[in-house]
């Protein structure tokens, strides 16, 4: 049982990582990742999202018949995003001014909706949060790497932090929109390159949604 | 016929509990939010004056009503300091590239910016968003309000001219529009007497 909870946590985060292994959630991760932080604060808030719904819609798998799931589904993410929305608004500001702007965007997130569909209405509550731990953190790694990558070489820093000194002109184009998609491509790419030469068998083109 | 009534009935108790959740979240959330909000305006009018200047709120049904220039101006508020009229705090939300930007403008009794605040905005983390950094922000500090601004991608900068944010000249001109109109108002009705004494707020006026 421990293990099996175990598995689903660590599939999300490496295995079957939503960014660079599922190919979904494309639009916060093209839009968002101008930087490492910002990576960090809309990996998290999807990730706390991802949890809270993963687990209620696993609760209420056997009572949501599969014809009226998606609209179900849809009420549910959206009721719980809101409520969070609200919630962080009125009590924790400091928060909301960091965070603020990603909430209403995690609604958009297909991720969400794709592990409630895939995961959270066929599986039990334990195993649907830990499969929202996992995806919700191999979301924020995948934006962090990729926050992190546009920063360093489209303003020559690191969670702000300067690393190539005054000299350095920034190449603008990376933190620019089409930016994301290149380094997206890339990364993807050199991850694809560097796990099929470590194992082979384990890249099933049928995995992919 | 009774599986659409069994699965409309499901729908109608998911959609019935969902709205109550929201509903009673709502009801909580409102006071706070409300002051949250509230705080944070008078945060932004303290950011351009000093924390020991107090604010009056001047009518801004009026303002509104003088020109339809003046549409994107929220609040304004009269900055005293020992009694003395030192300048106004100017509230906007000119449009930028993902939504209004809500912009505080403080101006000096002398006709100079004594700098702007910028609040809630939706600009593209990176890009826009670096707008309420100081070094796009303090531009504005000090530039006379006599000469509408300009926003420049390059070249030498001349006094009324600031320099736009790299890959956000949406932004860089939504807020310069915001500080024209600021700087407008106070030309054409805050530094005129007569106007001035209509907007300021039955009972308060001394």
């Amino acid at each position: 049982m421990m293990k099996g909870v175990i598995k689903d946590f660590l599939n999300g985060l490496w295995n079957e990582n939503p960014t660079f292994r599922l190919v979904i959630g494309m639009c916060p991760t093209l839009a968002v990742t101008t930087n490492a932080v910002n990576g960090v604060a809309m990996g998290l808030a999807a990730a706390f999202v991802l949890v809270g719904s993963n687990a209620m819609i696993s609760a209420m798998r056997n009572f949501i018949s599969p014809k009226i799931r998606m609209p179900a589904f849809v009420v549910v993410i959206a009721s719980f995003v809101t409520i969070v929305g609200m919630v962080m608004k009125a009590f924790l500001p400091a928060l909301d001014r960091s965070l603020g702007i990603f909430i209403p965007l995690i609604v958009v997130n297909c991720i969400i909706m794709a592990r409630a569909e895939a995961f959270a209405s066929k599986q039990p509550v334990l195993n649907s949060i830990a499969d929202g731990l996992g995806m919700g953190l191999g979301f924020t790694l995948a934006l962090v790497m990729l926050g992190s990558i546009r920063e360093l070489l489209g303003n020559g820093t690191i969670f702000g932090l300067n690393v190539f000194g005054a000299s350095y002109e920034p190449a603008l184009l990376i933190i620019m929109p089409p930016g994301a998609f290149i380094t997206l491509g890339l990364l993807i790419g050199l991850i694809n390159l560097l796990t099929r030469k470590s194992k082979e068998s384990s890249v099933k083109e049928g995995d992919r949604q | 016929m009774r599986e659409i009534l069994n699965l409309g009935l499901k729908l109608l108790l998911i959609t019935a509990v969902a709205g109550l959740a929201l509903g009673i979240v709502n009801a909580i959330t409102r006071e706070p939010i409300k002051a949250q909000v509230e705080y944070m305006d008078a945060q932004s009018r303290i950011a351009v004056f000093s924390k020991d200047t107090e604010f009056v709120e001047l009518n801004i049904d009026k303002i509104k009503s003088i020109s339809s220039d003046y549409s994107i101006i929220a609040q304004v508020f009269q900055a005293r300091q020992n009694a003395q009229v030192i300048g106004y705090a100017i509230k906007t939300t000119p449009s930028g590239y993902g939504g209004a930007i809500e912009l505080t403008v403080g101006i000096s009794t002398d006709g100079t910016l004594t700098g702007i605040y910028i609040g809630n905005n939706s600009e593209t983390p990176g890009l826009g968003a670096k707008a309420s950094e100081p070094e796009f922000r303090d531009q504005f500090k000090g530039k006379k309000v006599d000469k509408q601004l300009e926003v420049i991608k390059s070249g030498k900068l001349s006094d009324n001219q600031v320099q736009a944010i790299s890959g956000a000249t949406i932004t860089s001109k939504a807020v310069t529009s915001g500080v024209n109109t600021a700087m407008k108002l106070y030309n054409e009705v805050l530094s005129d007497d007569t106007k001035l004494q209509q907007l300021i707020v039955q009972g308060d006026a001394e």
